[in-house]
């Protein structure tokens, strides 16, 4: 969202900025940035101070009379109260009657983080008839009985500074008004799997433009490479594909397969995104007819790919069956589309004169680029498995019978590569014990392996059990398991379902994996904890229920939307409990496994919590925009134009201004990070809500002490 | 105690109450084998990979899982009192292996320090040290080892203790200054008479 523009352009934009609405906010915000910065005088500062005790919270830990007494003593306090908890209606009326019997123009709440209970207090604040921006809270929670919960004196004495220092600034702030801008009638999805697909299908019921971004040639995601879907058993493709197909129909979906973000710029309700379309070599008929080929375009009648001579591992088949550098994923992909391999194409054109006069084939395709306009964003951009072979310990890719869980969905498709019969990829027999081995690589602190739980690998397992005990008479499932996690709906029954059909347990992770080099079998070794025993069983084939990691192109593509991620990459959500959806980009929701391994259910429906979320903003047509931006003191300025560089959010200008070069700001784009008022050298930049003369109050009243 | 009069001691001792209670731990147990073995002894979460993974277990009744959970639990006399304590071989399998990163090999260590502040150790350890008080090696060369190093090209003697003796002596000052060899002997006597 960062990309730097040329500062030319910016004059058009910031007109365009300017609405109705925002000009006399503006104007209003000059006044007071000069009267605080001069010479004016002001009403006098009259702070109430509201401490709460967070029931035993905060109360628990220091001595709140004490606190409250020394509140009295801090000068421009005005009023001192307390409740057991402020966040209630009842607290919230202390304040608002406060305000009015002591005709207050501050408010500080000593309480908890802003992160929390900051938009609480501040309706409080306008309730009480003040305008919300008069109030700051000192945390003296999270930022102090929390932490020094066993210093009483220590934390007694850091409240006091704490309410000290709010109250410093209290007595400083302004009146201040949010802006609103509108907000584009478009969202875009990023990632088609299950999630992106269904929060695509939501917000086009729900009446909104949007723009499905796909990396792959074709949509579905992991979930079309699954057989069967536990706990109802479920073929995965006949609930899937009516899906793909509804996407694929939608007028008010815009799908863009074989595509990635390229770039990202603007904030809510007016994101820039521009997608890039990877030359695919073919044309769809739509586009044909565009060029005027009549009849043309590709109607995947599949000519081109008996001819083409290049054979390639297919990976949506987990490379277990070939295919041709002109190709399609599977014969139900939507869009019906081929798609030319690059890095294996040889050009030969044989592909070409195959197609004749549909003329879908363009060998000299090249990536194009598409800007569209959105409100909002959703990420849905899932999971691979790990490469579970930096576990060397069981040997995938080093022995042949040793698979991971998806290469078995696809052994046990059958779609797949063997029709569905499930065999040993050593000598195509029919396995009659197969091992799967639980958490590989899931819940390993050895940081080869992945530290958290990957969530649906129990499950998936139970499920692989039940469909070789249903598919093969005879051959036994062995599960080396340390926990089964069948925390569903219906997913205990399930466990006991597939025990009861003759599912062998074992409860030891597996230690090592060992091949008789004649037979290629293989040897399990772990402890049967339960028995207190080593184990050395000697199975025909085995499965590792690999962990997942988030998908490759992840990392860049959260960048541009300027989301953050937890430590193992997964998107991070603005609140894990109370806004799981959310991210703290304004505007930008998460869908799916990105944001943490989620089986299909869970993956649904946070993709229709995303969905709703990410409609909330377009259905109102507007949003509000914290009013933090920097404006520029016009007469301070001396149109150095150094400012404009260093602003990471490129919201700022250099402007003809009655016959001198100063600053201007696009206000809806400042975040208020404060880079350019931190650095002018003529202090021209006023920071509203974080000002240079607030902030040094705060520096003075901490460095002051309580006696002044 | 017996409590089964006129029983045999097997069927008295099968009939002992074996559950635990709160007194059996000690909680300092834990953090002393935490403390000397330098590893994250109390995280372990029972998964097996370590006895699966070692060479004693399938030839012997040593389980280091077991171990583990006495550490977790803090079953200090259950720990030290227990003879397998002594049949690690020290290859470090589990250590390699063990999901949550902790070194099973270094907690039996620590388990066999403190055993022997309490004179539980085996007489064929003592005697190991005793080899090294006297030779510098806990397994000193012998002719069958000579006759094999000479057929393969080999000094009889390896370049150590064995080959410069004056160096004994730095070894019997390290061993002196731990009073290793002097608790050696005294047990040793106390044990063989
Ligand atoms: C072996 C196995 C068996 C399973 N069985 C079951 C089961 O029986 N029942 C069940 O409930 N769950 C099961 N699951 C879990 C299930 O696969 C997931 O819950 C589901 O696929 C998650 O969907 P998603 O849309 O979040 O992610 P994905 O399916 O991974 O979809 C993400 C999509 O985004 C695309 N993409 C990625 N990055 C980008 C990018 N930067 N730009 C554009 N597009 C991008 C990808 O190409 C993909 O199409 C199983 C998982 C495995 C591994
Ligand atoms: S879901 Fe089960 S197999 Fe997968 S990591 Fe979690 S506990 Fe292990
Ligand atoms: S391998 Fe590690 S976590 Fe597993 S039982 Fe052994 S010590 Fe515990």
């Amino acid at each position: 969202m960062a990309e730097k523009k040329k500062t030319t352009t910016k004059k058009t934009e910031t007109k365009k900025q300017d609405t109705k609405k925002v000009a006399p906010v503006k104007q209003e915000v000059k006044k007071q940035a000069k009267a605080a910065a001069g010479s004016t005088t002001e009403q006098k500062a009259r702070v109430g101070v509201f401490i709460c005790h967070c029931g035993t919270n905060i109360a628990g830990s220091m001595d709140l009379t004490a606190v409250e007494a020394y509140a009295k003593t801090v000068p421009n306090v005005a009023y001192v109260d307390n409740y057991k908890y402020m966040c209630s209606m009842p607290g919230q009326a202390v304040i608002n009657k406060a305000i009015h019997d002591n005709k207050l123009t501050g408010v500080v709440v000593a309480a908890c983080s802003p992160r929390l209970h900051e938009p609480t207090f501040r309706t409080a604040t306008k309730e009480g008839g003040l305008n919300p921006f008069r109030f700051e809270m000192a945390n003296i929670r999270e930022q102090n009985s929390w932490v020094h919960m066993h210093d009483q004196e220590g934390s007694t004495d850091k409240a006091k500074d704490a309410i000290r220092i709010a109250v410093a600034k209290a007595a400083l702030l302004q009146d201040l008004f949010p802006k609103a801008v509108p907000v584009e009638k478009a969202a875009i999805v990023v990632g088609a799997g299950v999630a992106g697909m269904q929060a695509a299908l939501d917000l086009s019921a729900a009446g909104i433009k949007t723009y499905l971004v796909e990396s792959d040639a074709s949509i579905g995601g992991r979930m079309s490479q699954l057989d069967k879907t536990f706990p109802t058993l479920d073929c995965s493709q006949c609930i899937l594909t009516p899906k793909m197909v509804d996407v694929g129909r939608e007028p008010l979906i815009e799908l863009f397969t074989w595509s990635e973000i390229h770039d990202v710029e603007g904030y809510i309700g007016n994101f820039d995104v521009t997608i890039k379309k990877k030359a695919r070599g073919v044309i769809t008929m739509a586009e044909a007819e565009a060029k005027g080929i009549v009849g043309g375009g590709c109607n995947g009648c599949g000519d081109c790919e008996a001819p083409c001579p290049v054979i390639k591992p297919n990976e949506f088949e987990m490379g277990m069956k070939p295919r041709k550098a002109i190709f399609i994923n599977h014969p139900q992909v939507v869009p019906l589309l081929y798609t030319i391999d690059w890095d294996s194409c040889v050009k030969c054109g044989l592909c070409v004169t195959a197609c004749g006069e549909k003329k879908a084939i363009d060998l000299e395709a090249k990536d194009e680029f598409v800007k569209v306009k959105v409100g909002t964003a959703i990420l849905a951009t899932g999971y691979e498995l790990f490469p579970i072979e930096k576990k060397t310990e069981w040997g995938y890719k080093k022995f042949e019978n040793v698979i991971n869980g998806l290469e078995f969905e696809r052994l046990i498709c059958a779609s797949g590569p063997t029709g569905g019969h499930l065999v040993r990829p050593s000598d195509g027999q029919t396995p009659k014990k197969v091992g799967f081995v639980l958490c590989a690589g899931s819940r390993d602190n050895t940081g080869i392996g992945k530290p958290y739980c990957s969530r649906f690998c129990c499950m998936y397992s139970l499920k692989h059990a039940h469909q070789i005990i249903e598919k093969i008479p005879g051959c036994t499932p062995y599960l080396f398991y340390m926990d089964i996690r069948s925390f569903g709906k219906a997913y205990e029954e399930f466990y006991y379902r597939i025990q009861d059909e003759g599912a062998k347990f074992i409860r030891g992770r597996v230690a090592n994996i060992l091949e008789d080099p004649k037979t290629k079998s293989l040897h399990v070794m772990t402890d049967d904890t339960l028995l207190n025993r080593p184990i050395d069983l000697e199975m025909d084939m085995v499965v590792l229920a690999s962990a997942v990691q988030p998908s490759a192109d992840t990392n860049r593509t959260r960048k541009l939307f300027g989301v953050s991620c937890s430590m193992d990459g997964w998107l991070l959500e603005a609140h894990p409990k109370l806004n799981p959806c959310g991210t703290t980009t304004a505007g930008v929701f998460l869908a799916g496994v990105c944001q943490g391994p989620k089986d299909i259910p869970d993956t649904v429906a946070s993709a229709e919590g995303a969905a709703s979320a990410a409609s909330i903003p377009i259905h109102k047509g507007e949003v509000e925009l914290e009013p933090y931006f920097a404006t520029c003191i016009d007469e301070k300025c001396a149109g150095c134009g150094m400012c404009v560089n260093l602003c990471p959010y490129s919201a700022l200008a250099l402007v003809e201004k009655d016959g001198r070069t100063v600053m201007e700001v696009t206000e809806a784009k400042c975040k208020g990070c404060g880079t350019c008022g931190g650095f002018c050298p003529g202090g021209a930049i006023w920071m509203n809500h974080f000002a240079t003369p607030q902030i040094v109050a705060q520096i003075d009243a901490f460095l002051l002490g309580g006696e002044q | 105690m017996a409590r089964t009069k006129g029983y045999p001691a097997a069927l008295d001792k099968k009939l002992q109450d074996t559950k635990l209670y709160l007194d059996d731990s000690n909680p300092e147990f834990t953090k002393n084998v935490k403390a000397i073995s330098r590893t994250n002894a109390h995280m372990c979460y029972q998964c097996g990979t370590c006895t699966g993974s070692c060479p004693s277990a399938p030839r012997s009744s040593y389980r280091i899982r077991l171990f583990m959970r006495r550490a977790v639990l803090g079953l200090e006399n259950e720990a030290l009192t227990d003879p397998d304590l002594w049949l690690c071989t020290t290859c470090y399998s589990c250590a390699d292996r063990c999901p949550r990163d902790i070194i099973p090999t270094d907690v039996i260590m620590s388990m066999r320090n403190l055993a022997f502040k309490r004179d539980i150790i085996p007489v064929n350890f003592l005697k190991t040290v005793q080899a090294i008080y006297s030779s510098g090696h806990g397994v000193p060369n012998n002719d069958v080892n000579r006759a094999a190093r000479e057929k393969i090209g080999l000094s009889r003697d390896p370049p150590t203790t064995h080959m410069f003796p004056e160096y004994i002596k730095g070894i019997q000052k390290i061993l002196d200054h731990y009073k290793l060899k002097a608790n050696a002997d005294r047990i040793v006597k106390e044990r063989e008479g």
